[in-house]
């Protein structure tokens, strides 16, 4: 007995899942209740920058002298001075912190918990914010910018570590405890050698972000580059903010270049 | 018999004239920075003057205005979030080599780059004068300074798609759209879902620190209580930030590995995938 061979049943395509359909309008409706919120509108955006506008003039037209001027170039040295600083002082306490908010690192469940506490809430608030804060408690100047960055380092830094002790080797570890270590011993001879390439590299790349965050401290007062920029800004001289924004690329360029070679040899 | 001899150990050049420099250019920029030493002395009798008065007397009072600039502030990022990735998905398949070849794809990505390494912040600044101290501007600078980030990762993805699914579908003699939308689609989509979500993520802090510089959001009523010296409000603002990004973020992460893993259960155990 044969069947026709028309006669193929094609299996029932599965439908979306809940997830993804609820998912879908979730983002939609989110879409657009947030744009009613802001009052969004395409028209304002093509308007505003399709205007002459004196922005737009002066990036056409930037003013690469300033690294000329004595003044401007004293505040690049101070912003990389500021992003050395922050990552030197930041990334050496991020290192007990990231460990003692492990279990290995810390038996203590309840000096745990406020490490961890105290990690989390450091990497909630942005440097921006860190740099406002310290310009309240101390002052303008490059002190707040130091203090900014020394809190930002030990945000970025600790987070990094934290995740590759997440994955290290028990094995070293547990021989520690066998031979009756202590934690400081344990901590220095299994758990920091494991470690020290990648943890050198973070150190790296947190003085990448710091070099960046370093040029927008300023624009609240914390020293360095931002405040040469927030001075030409203040007076709308926008050639003269498009010059400095324009060399500070190549800063961060020149130093990114440098520091990914470094961190290619450590890892 | 000659006492065996112990090998000296091998001298690491590299690490030793690291830490050299390292140590170096610490004490240079310590030396060499106008810091004021003396306010050092000070620094912990100032902080705990400030903290006392943020966080000693908080103004409830002020919670629901305050939750309010926190949803601009999500608003701002979401929105930027949105546009950039409706920006970046057609770019990042200009910057994929298996799709348009060298040359292109070289391009688009120094674009990336370019947009990579503006500051946010920067863009803020420059966006503000053109549209006014709105939300509007925070909106912009969230959206150009996503679209450099989520193209790289995009991309990254697209040339990393695994072939088989493409030769099954093309075994069945689809066609190119059938098999876009059967092979490529459904390997990209659930990763870009994700990269979008992280992207928020990171974007909701950008926005609420553009607010510190007028740019829309949380950040603007913080700013402006420090600047008149209204320190309870800006406590409460502060510790509404923290709140309500680490909620965001843990919420996010929840539906990013949801996204990824699937819904077994066994896949609940695995922490939400971090991407760079």
């Amino acid at each position: 007995m044969t069947t026709p061979a028309t006669a193929v049943e094609l299996p029932a395509k599965s439908p979306p899942s809940r997830f993804t359909i609820w998912g879908s309008i979730a983002a939609v409706v989110l879409t657009v209740v947030t744009a009613i919120t802001v009052e969004f509108s395409f028209l304002e955006i093509v308007e505003n920058l399709f205007r002459r506008n004196l922005v737009v003039e002066g990036l056409l037209r930037p003013d690469i002298s300033q690294i000329w001027s004595e003044r401007s170039a004293r505040a690049f040295v101070e912003t990389l001075q500021l992003a050395i600083l922050g990552t030197a002082s930041g990334g050496v306490i991020a290192l007990p912190l990231a460990m003692w908010a492990t279990d290995f690192g810390n038996p203590y469940p309840a000096l745990r918990a406020t490490v961890r506490t105290f990690n989390a809430v450091v990497r909630s608030i942005p440097d921006l914010l860190w740099a406002l804060l310290f310009v309240t408690a101390v002052g303008i100047g490059v002190l707040p910018g130091w203090l900014a960055l020394f809190f930002f380092s030990i945000a970025v830094v600790s987070k990094l570590t934290a995740d590759t002790l997440d994955g290290i080797d028990r094995g070293p570890i547990e021989a520690a405890q066998a031979s009756g270590a202590s934690l400081t011993a344990l901590l220095k001879t299994a758990v920091v050698p494991q470690i020290l390439p990648a943890y050198t590299s973070f150190l790296l790349y947190g003085f990448e972000l710091n070099l960046r965050a370093s040029a927008v401290l300023g624009l609240v007062g914390a020293g360095g580059i931002g405040a040469r920029i927030e001075f030409f800004r203040g007076r709308g001289e926008w050639s003269e903010v498009w010059g400095l924004v324009l060399m500070f690329f190549l800063v961060v360029f020149l130093v990114e270049r440098l520091s990914v070679s470094l961190r290619r040899r450590l890892v | 018999m000659t006492t065996p001899q112990v090998p000296t150990r091998p001298v690491d050049w590299f690490r030793r004239v690291g830490t050299i420099v390292v140590v170096a250019l610490v004490l240079w920029s310590l030396l060499d920075l106008e810091i004021k030493w003396e306010r050092f002395v000070d620094l912990p009798a100032d902080v705990w003057r400030v903290s006392v008065l943020m966080f000693g007397q908080m103004p409830f009072s002020e919670t629901g205005k305050l939750l309010a600039a926190l949803w601009e502030s999500i608003s701002i990022a979401w929105l930027g979030t949105i546009m950039a990735s409706l920006v970046a998905i057609p770019l990042s398949f200009l910057a994929a080599e298996n799709l348009v070849g060298r040359p292109i794809a070289w391009v688009t990505r120094q674009v990336f780059n370019l947009l990579r390494a503006v500051p946010e912040v920067i863009l803020a600044i420059a966006l503000i004068p053109i549209f006014g101290l709105t939300p509007m501007a925070g909106v912009l600078a969230i959206a150009i300074g996503s679209v450099g980030t989520l193209g790289k990762l995009f991309y990254e993805t697209a040339e990393g798609i695994q072939p088989g699914p493409i030769e099954a579908v093309d075994a069945t003699g689809a066609g190119r759209l059938q098999r876009l939308r059967w092979g490529v689609l459904p390997q990209l989509l659930p990763e870009y879902a994700s990269f979008v979500l992280y992207r928020f993520e990171v974007n909701i802090r950008a926005s609420a620190v553009m607010g510190l510089i007028g740019a829309g959001g949380i950040g603007n009523d913080v700013a402006q209580a420090l600047r008149f010296k209204e320190f309870g409000t800006a406590g409460l603002g502060l510790v509404i930030i923290i709140l309500g990004t680490i909620a965001i973020d843990y919420l996010s992460g929840r539906v990013r590995r949801r996204i990824i893993f699937g819904s077994s259960s066994a896949s609940l155990l695995k922490k939400p995938v971090a991407v760079a």
